[in-house]
């Protein structure tokens, strides 16, 4: 986890000079709601720098001003394990932000609290608490005084009720107020026990006097310490020198010996204990934790039998969904793009430059963007899984299965995706905390057939195995999966080091997501996408274009791209595909359904479909065929996805998933075939 | 039938109440679970048990499902 923990300490740039204002709280606290609420939905969604954490971004208006609000990764704690926890913690102690908004989920108070000390130790004073899902609280029984919790935690809080927007024209007010700096705050930092204050005491006055102390709060890096903060050792070591910093960790062990475990364990402990003092000075009624109803579909959902049915059902139910909205926009979208490029041709006198823009950008560029629509409902549908809770359920189910080829059960989502698209399930993937979990999953992504490959797979199989159809297909299906499980072993041994992470998730409550929210984030996710990719896709567009067309269009073998299939096919010939099949499966980069139409061009007979087939069956045995499409399936990942590889993963994990996509192949490839030869077939 | 009061989590059956004493296993798993309430002291009642796993707890409001891997090391005082 080492890479991930070198977020770099940047300080934003105050956009406009307008105010800013953070949201920081815990995971599915509605911190999300409250920010949405908070910028009416006028919001920019983008990533941290360096990183692909999301990051959101909206304006909030109040009287005639406005404010620059940012959401913060959902947390729990602000230590240095995660790229998440980081963003957050710089964020809040490089002082970018004028207001801090501590979401806090009232029903959850103890929990909650916990980070709200981590922020309060930091020294930062600037802080306005929204005490949310306040109905929920109430209804459980939970009765929390809130007059005293401000005097007793020092600052403003507000209950509000997010959902239902209750309480958030008097969030906005005390947010104006304290950017202003019309409201003074004394938060309240936990008291440890005497051993721990004298450490604490210790620490801080060698700690004095450094530069560090203009910069941080120097008690907060004292107990950072003291829990073996491996960024904060790291920053103290430069200015303390490893002498000092030897005494400051033998003094750590000796506490760890008379207290008889890591202290990290026992401040956490002792932090709650304090927090417990503060809220029976707050909460009236605690109320009882019992098994609710939700519990009991939980035991439904998360059973191994039923929980796989019901998780199948939802898939199913989400392709309906997608498919049967998405085919005619993606057909109409297509038909788009040839008209405008008919449009536009008589424009353009320069045969050469029509060409280009013509088929190479617009046609080029528009068979991938009628994909768009897929994308974007395979976001929405994400988006509406995610809100309602379903998603963290699925994870569980998915665990045990999952782990056994060294995956966490979340990473069963992007490969359920697959099946629709690769690039909405390549973005996926940043749901999953770990880093190497992440780009494991991302590789091995591209293996889960898409439904442009199962356009392919589905027209060989039609076209060669008239009586086995439907067990053909299936087959490749089958042989792909098991391959992309199989790669996850492998490179996770070999090429994706670092260990497995724990399985520890939350189950958040079931909640009604909100379709409004769900196409705004999922537009702006597209929007996202398309601006990353947009470059990838462009260059291979053009360059296929020109491969196709230079020095004579195709069809007659001069074309650069018949040459090359002629180069490649000595290699591709081990897997019995002649250089048609090579020249098709440079356009299947492109996007996969290209391999079929490609061979159209090169007879010369377009999109006549029954020619083709006749043309083909009697070019290629069954055996060949068979390979075509399993080859079609494994290699080179379209310039869609390997955008969207890029886009998430960086130039590096592009790279090793398209060259591994095709070593995998070309392996399969020729021992499918010599096998299926030596078989007789 | 002896009933021990200190177990591991996975010795927990569903239904059962008790109190975290220990966390043990690595730096990262552990700042996890302490961060998300799951520290020494901490009331948690046993939703759902049972190998392989994912075993469900409840804190307060909060429902955790964990790994059997992190169950293990969750030290827990059973409440009769």
């Amino acid at each position: 986890m080492s890479s991930c923990c070198s977020v770099e300490k940047v300080p934003e740039e105050k956009k406009e000079g307008l105010k800013v204002v953070a949201l920081a709280g815990n995971p599915n606290v509605g911190k999300t709601t409250i920010f949405n609420a908070l910028t009416g939905l006028r919001q920019h969604v983008g990533n941290w720098p360096g990183v692909t954490v999301e990051k959101k971004e909206g304006i909030m208006k109040y009287r005639d001003k406005e404010f620059l609000v940012v959401d913060l990764p959902g947390t729990y704690s602000l230590t240095a394990n995660s790229v998440d926890e980081l963003i957050a913690r710089n964020f809040i102690l490089n002082g970018n932000a004028d207001v801090i908004v501590n979401v806090v989920d009232a029903s959850c108070l103890m929990r909650n609290l916990f980070l709200t000390m981590e922020i309060f130790e930091m020294g930062v004073k600037n802080i306005v608490i929204a005490l949310n899902k306040i109905d929920i609280a109430r209804k459980r029984g939970v009765h929390i005084d809130i007059k005293k919790m401000e005097k007793v935690l020092g600052v403003p809080v507000v209950p509000t009720n997010a959902k239902e927007g209750e309480g958030l024209e008097e969030l906005k007010r005390t947010i104006a107020s304290m950017a202003e700096g019309r409201i003074t705050t004394n938060p309240v930092t936990p008291v440890y026990e005497e051993l721990i204050e004298r450490e604490i005491e210790h620490i801080s006055s060698l700690l004095r006097g450094t530069p560090l102390e203009e910069m941080y709060n120097i008690r907060w890096l004292a107990i950072k310490l003291l829990t073996r903060d491996q960024e904060v050792i790291k920053l103290v070591l430069d200015y303390l020198g490893s002498g000092k910093m030897d005494e400051i960790l033998k003094h750590i062990s000796e506490l760890e010996v008379y207290y008889k475990r890591s202290l990290d364990i026992v401040i956490a402990n002792q932090k709650y204990e304090f927090i417990d003092q503060l809220m029976h000075q707050f909460v009236t009624h605690f109320g009882e934790a019992k098994e609710t109803f939700s519990d009991q579909i939980d035991k439904f959902l998360t059973h191994p039998v039923y929980g796989l049915l019901g998780l199948l059902g939802v898939f199913y139910v989400l392709f309906k969904f997608v498919f049967t909205i998405g085919a005619p926009l993606q057909e109409l979208l297509d038909s788009a793009f040839i008209a405008l490029g008919e449009f536009v041709a008589p424009f353009i006198s320069n045969e050469a430059l029509r060409g280009l823009i013509v088929d190479g950008i617009i046609g080029g560029v528009g068979s991938v963007l009628s994909f768009f629509p897929l994308v974007f409902l395979l976001f929405v549908a994400m988006s509406i899984l995610e809100d309602s809770g379903y998603m963290a359920r699925a994870a569980v189910v998915m665990e045990g299965i999952m782990r056994k080829f060294g995956l966490p059960g979340k990473s069963f989502i992007p490969m359920v995706l697959a099946f629709g698209c690769n690039v909405p399930a390549i973005m996926a993937t940043r749901t999953l905390d770990d880093e190497r979990d992440r780009i494991l999953t991302m590789l091995i992504n591209p293996l889960v057939p898409c439904s442009a490959r199962m356009v392919v797979i589905t027209f060989l199989a039609g076209a060669f195995f008239s009586d086995h159809k439907a067990l053909v297909a299936v087959g490749i299906y089958a042989i792909s999966l098991f391959l992309a499980l199989l790669s996850a072993l492998i490179l996770g041994k070999f090429v994706v080091k670092g260990e497995e992470s724990p399985f520890i998730i939350e189950l958040p409550e079931y909640s009604s997501p909100s379709l409004k929210v769900a196409l705004v984030h999922s537009w702006e996710r597209s929007k996202e996408f398309l601006r990353k990719a947009g470059t990838v896709i462009l260059f291979g567009s053009v360059a296929i274009w020109y491969l196709s067309n230079y020095p004579e269009p195709i069809g007659n073998g001069l074309s650069y791209a018949e040459k090359l299939g002629k180069v490649f096919e000595p290699f591709t010939v081990l897997m019995g595909l002649d250089w048609k099949a090579a020249v098709s499966l440079i356009f299947g980069i492109i996007a996969k359904e290209n391999v079929v139409a490609t061979y159209g061009i090169i007879y010369g007979i377009g999109e006549n479909e029954e020619a083709l087939i006749s043309l083909m069956q009697n070019a290629m045995t069954p055996l060949q065929a068979f390979v075509l499409a399993l080859v079609t399936t494994l290699y080179i990942p379209c310039i869609a996805t390997i955008g969207a590889i890029r886009a998430e993963g960086g130039n590096k994990w592009a790279f090793v998933a398209s060259i591994y996509n095709l070593l995998l192949a070309s392996v399969v490839g020729i021992v499918v075939y010599n096998v299926g030869l030596l078989l007789g077939l | 039938m002896v009933m021990l009061m200190y177990v591991r989590l996975t010795q927990m059956r569903e239904g059962e109440k008790g109190v975290v004493v220990d966390i043990q296993g690595g730096y990262g798993a552990r700042q996890r679970l302490l961060s998300m309430g799951i520290a020494p002291g901490t009331k948690i009642f046993v939703l759902k048990s049972g190998n392989p796993g994912p075993y469900i707890i409840a804190i307060g409001n909060t429902r955790i499902a964990l790994g059997r891997g992190v169950a293990e090391k969750i030290v827990v005082r059973r409440e009769l």
